[in-house]
């Protein structure tokens, strides 16, 4: 974790709560239908009758609007006092909840279908405090413990199961480099590099044609990383027009590669560089940084990169 | 100054593997941390004039893609006077400073640099973006 201020000193069990957002065991189907039974009975409604998902992309074909006949809807009614409820709260740091809700947000952009007004269980641990001593709130509390993602409407109540797995880099990111960072008991899931969600291919088959197809510039950078630059470079055949020494970065090279034309895109060239500092296995990454296809010289390219030339950048004293 | 004493001194953090035994040099001139470079004021071709003082507990310059491993600039009280978005004509200058002693610019993964006293400007790094768009900003 590279916290740029130390961390203040956390409520302890406050993290333990927080995990129940990653928990991958079988949800507690008598647990969760009881304290939804209890919030449904809060609005004056009748126990719904339940559908269990394996998944959120599951749920999908089971998600109806409740009818809107004279009042608000179902759902509506419960945001209303979740609203509420919330509004009280300001226990959980704000980096932690930002964390929670950004795993819980990949996941959800993964699904393209609306979905409505629905709960992340598990991970409504971003908002709902434990042992609050709100009789309503420790309901919610019991959700956190017990299931994944859950859909109230008239009459019914779809929820999903928890994760099988749920994996993320040491900086608390979604991501697996194997296969899919979050993955359910119906086999769905998610491939996310370092925070980024991206296609499937991206983890399990990255290859310099497929970057090269690639629209979007995130999902290359992803792609790109994963293969590595210099295997990219060896499979794109990109020839080398030029290399200098880095100024400032003693022992390290320049290097500017003429990219292939590409449609839709104007005429570029690859500066590759490396970091003046070391990572944690001691090696130093390689970053490749797109330039306008006028540069011939690399001292000209990483020049233009800060807004300088090539004789100005050729004064670098220090890289770090 | 070792690079633990000024960890100490401001409160602030990098990553573990880096070598917290070493002298922080302090650089009289160009330098680069990632994607910030530090220029001599004089290249900006004109001076700011509301300047205000650094605050004690320093001032994040930029902060990466994910959110943390912000650039930090920190010195001792009274020595920095700073100013935030200077006109630039490459629209890549985030900050101008003027220091009468060494001030230090921190990142959680590229460690710590000191830059001497003087009138200097931070300019973001860029590179081309998708398509016929106008260049992005390089966040690492």
């Amino acid at each position: 974790m590279s916290a740029s201020r130390r961390p203040d000193r956390r409520i302890p069990d406050i993290s333990r709560w927080l995990s129940h957002a990653f928990r991958t065991d079988p949800a507690d189907r008598p647990a969760a239908e009881t304290a939804i039974s209890r919030l449904y009975a809060l609005l004056g409604e009748p126990p719904p009758r339940f559908v269990w998902a394996p998944s959120p992309n599951a749920a999908v074909p089971h998600l109806r609007p409740s009818p809107v006949p004279s009042t608000l809807p179902l759902e509506a009614r419960m945001a209303t006092r979740a609203a509420e409820l919330r509004a009280r709260r300001r226990r959980i740091p704000p980096e932690e909840r930002q964390w929670i809700r950004d795993v819980a947000g990949l996941v959800r952009a993964a699904i393209p279908q609306p979905l409505g007004l629905y709960w992340y269980g598990q991970q409504d641990a971003y908002w709902v405090e434990p042992d609050s001593g709100d009789p309503e709130l420790e309901l919610w509390a019991a959700l956190v413990r017990s299931c994944g993602w859950w859909w109230p409407r008239e009459g019914v109540c779809v929820v999903a199961e928890r994760p099988l797995a749920i994996r993320t880099d040491d900086e608390r990111r979604l991501h697996s480099a194997t296969g899919p960072a979050v993955v359910y008991p119906d086999g769905w899931g998610v491939h996310a590099w370092h925070g980024t969600r991206v296609p499937s291919w991206v983890i399990e088959d990255p290859t310099a044609d497929r970057i090269n197809r690639e629209f979007n510039v995130e999902v290359r950078r992803c792609a790109v990383e994963h293969l590595g630059w210099s295997a990219y470079i060896e499979q794109a055949g990109l020839r080398i027009l030029s290399r200098a020494p880095d100024p400032g970065n003693p022992g390290c090279e320049l290097r500017l590669y003429d990219l292939p034309a590409q449609k839709w895109h104007a005429p570029s060239r690859l500066l590759l560089a490396v970091n003046g500092s070391v990572e944690r296995d001691g090696t130093r990454r390689r970053y490749g940084l797109r330039v306008p296809a006028e540069f011939d010289h690399p001292l000209d390219a990483a020049g233009w990169s800060y807004g300088l030339t090539g004789a100005q950048y050729a004064g670098l004293r220090r890289r770090t | 100054m070792f690079l633990a004493e000024l960890l100490d001194r401001t409160g602030l953090d990098v990553l573990d593997h880096l070598d917290r035994q070493v002298t922080v040099p302090v650089i009289d001139g160009l330098q680069a941390q990632g994607d910030l470079i530090v220029l001599p004021l004089g290249l900006l071709g004109w001076v700011p004039r509301d300047w205000w003082a650094l605050p004690a507990e320093g001032r994040e310059l930029v902060r990466g893609e994910a959110g943390n491993n912000p650039h930090t600039l920190v010195a001792d009280r009274g020595t920095c006077r700073m100013t935030t978005w200077p006109a630039d004509p490459e629209r890549l200058a985030i900050a101008a400073f003027e220091n009468t002693a060494p001030v230090w610019l921190i990142h959680p993964e590229h460690g710590a640099t000191g830059i001497a006293p003087g009138a200097w400007f931070v300019r973001r790094q860029r590179e081309l973006g998708a398509g016929f768009r106008k260049p992005v900003l390089i966040a690492d």
